[in-house]
């Protein structure tokens, strides 16, 4: 009897959510799992550097934000095809990883944080101050990727394949080289330099591909709710979200930030029809259960169950 | 003048940052954990002083007593509930944590009191008083005398009582502090409590001066890092002149350049001093 190759779920994954939208034309549904696959981006782009190498950022949110807004004004300001300007910002944005990692990656534990959200805050504070530029503080409209009819429908076929190619890049880095790389320097940075590790380039390695791909899904966020502004695609809490996903779902997995996505989406849209302002303490007490009961995230569950032999322990493991 | 004038509220505002700082400090030095969660209990702290006012009729000038007292216990609580469970643990998991209680009493706050600005109007701090050219609101002094008297009552306390020479023998060395008969876990719990109160009661002595909605406390929390940074990682001393710089600091930008960017120059200083000066300012070892 053959065994199913290893790969079966994946592929069942896949094409089951492709083919999500030939089952239901309920923008409800449609917009919601729009939002679970654009979430789980963000965190698999966030996973790259905060769960793989290690490095807790707090500021991811400033290359969402250069994604939202190279798309939006090179389309107003220069009259650019969106689509070109959400390849400028994926530019604009690992050109900024190259030289806020290059600053921020000198520092270790606490201070590489606090440096991420002084960094995130000092864009968020000149974008919202260049009004001529930027609108300011008030935001502006973001263009539409896509023209009706069916708006839900094109861009939920939008952003899978983000989803496909940050999915392709968390598989390479958690079989590669490089990969074991960065978990050496999570575990241990001197020893893993003792080795033969080079960490500063290897973490603005793993920081340019996040920032990029964190950029993109901050150009199709943006256009989806076509709207920009500092307290939107700028707000330090979807730094936080980010950090959250990987973490709820599985920090260091290929599909724990699928899956921490999943459950975070579901649990403050489940909240949210109860009462309103409950997002913040949805967030926060998810965090807290996370770090306290399950450093291991959603997914050490599963692989309890089943069995399975994890690569590396996760970040909580090491202590 | 218009610049002495800047200098001396700067210095006013400074007194409060003091405050909020030396909490900070004390939690750092003594249990190596960057309270994420410092601004939002300081965001309690104004809710605390607000409803003190509004229901109660007690001015937070002298009801701070109470509202410190109030927020040591909660954090005392929080302590024992969760924070213990990752003294032990990397910064990351720790960071994360104080980040989730951050998360939870701000979006507690935005349930219970809802998202409106709040201000309280309480006569004797709209008091103009001034010497010559120079005008000083008698909210801003009051706040900073007060600030100031318990910044040196805390290093007073430190120096030189019991519960004071446990608190920094633990911040020395945390393994050979039991060998000396030190309750580590009662100390921690204690200096937890002891850095919260110092972020509540200024978020009290802050309200009579300014606003507050749930989200005020964040830029404190970011604020007090950089003034523990500058005054050298974990004294009490350094952040409390660190406090006085950066309130300094602050008021010459905005008389200078723009007040829009005073934030900007906290955030520059902060990078700078880590990459060029980690041991802070005023030259203490980390």
């Amino acid at each position: 009897m053959s065994r199913l190759p290893r790969w079966w779920p994946t592929v069942v994954f896949f094409v089951a959510l492709t083919s999500f939208p030939l089952w239901t034309h309920d923008g409800y549904l449609l917009q919601l799992v729009f939002r679970v696959i654009v979430f789980a981006v963000l965190g698999m782009a966030w996973n790259f550097v905060g769960g793989y190498a290690g490095q807790l950022s707090l500021g991811h949110v400033a290359y969402f934000g250069i994604g939202a807004y190279a798309m939006t004004l090179s389309t107003e300001r220069i009259g650019w095809n969106p689509w070109l300007g959400v390849v400028l910002g994926a530019l604009l944005a690992g050109l900024m990883a190259l030289l806020i990692g290059s600053i921020t990656f000198r520092l270790r534990g606490p201070y590489f944080t606090l440096s991420t959200i002084a960094a995130a805050e000092i864009i968020r504070v000149l974008v919202q101050n260049q009004d001529e530029l930027t609108h300011g503080a008030v935001g502006t409209n973001a263009p539409l990727l896509f023209q009706a009819p069916d708006l839900d429908a094109k861009f939920f076929f939008g952003a899978m394949p983000l989803l496909g190619g940050a999915f392709a890049l968390a598989t390479w880095i958690h079989t590669s080289r490089f990969g074991y790389r960065l978990r050496a320097i999570r575990e241990n940075e001197n020893t893993a330099m003792a080795v033969g590790v080079n960490p500063a380039r290897d973490k603005l390695l793993a920081l340019l591909p996040s920032a990029m791909v964190t950029a993109l899904a901050g150009s199709v966020y943006a256009s989806y709710f076509s709207f920009v502004g500092p307290d939107t695609v700028l707000n330090i809490e979807i730094s936080v979200q980010a950090a959250l996903i990987a973490m709820l779902g599985g920090a260091a997995t290929v599909w724990g930030p699928i899956l921490g996505s999943i459950v975070l989406t579901l649990t403050a849209e489940i909240f949210k029809t109860y009462f309103e302002h409950t997002h913040l303490v949805v967030y926060g007490l998810l965090l807290i259960v996370v770090v306290v009961f399950l450093p291991g995230g959603v997914i050490s569950l599963f692989m309890r169950r089943w069995g399975f032999r994890r690569r590396a322990g996760p970040i909580g493991a090491q202590q | 003048m218009a610049f002495l004038q800047a200098f001396l509220n700067g210095l006013l505002v400074g007194g409060v940052y003091a405050l909020i700082a030396s909490g900070m400090a004390l939690i750092f030095g003594v249990m190596r954990l960057v309270n994420f969660a410092h601004g939002a209990f300081l965001m309690v702290g104004t809710y605390l002083s607000y409803y003190g006012w509004t229901l109660l009729g007690l001015n937070p000038y002298w009801a701070f007593p109470l509202w410190g007292a109030a927020l040591f216990a909660l954090a005392v609580g929080i302590y024992w509930l969760l924070v213990r469970r990752v003294m032990g643990a990397n910064d990351f998991l720790q960071i994360l944590l104080t980040e989730g209680i951050s998360l939870t009493l701000v979006g507690l706050a935005q349930l219970v009191f809802g998202a409106d600005y709040r201000q309280i109007n309480l006569p004797i701090a709209n008091r103009i008083t001034g010497f010559g050219s120079l005008h000083f609101s008698v909210g801003y002094i009051l706040s900073f005398a007060v600030s100031l008297a318990l910044v040196i009552a805390l290093r007073q306390f430190l120096a030189h009582t019991e519960m004071g020479r446990a608190i920094r023998a633990v911040a020395q060395n945390r393994t050979v502090a039991p060998l000396m008969g030190i309750r580590v876990e009662r100390v921690s719990a204690i200096t937890f409590g002891l850095g919260i109160a110092c972020a509540g009661v200024a978020g009290a002595l802050l309200l009579p001066i300014f606003w507050t909605n749930p989200t005020v406390g964040g830029p404190y929390t970011l604020k007090s890092f950089v003034i523990v940074v500058l005054g050298g990682m974990g004294s009490v001393q350094g952040a409390a002149l660190g406090g006085l710089l950066l309130g300094v600091a602050e008021q010459f930008t905005a008389y200078t350049w723009a007040d829009r960017y005073a934030e900007v120059v906290n955030f520059v200083i902060f990078l700078a001093v880590l990459l060029f000066r980690p041991q802070g300012l005023f030259g203490g070892k980390a």
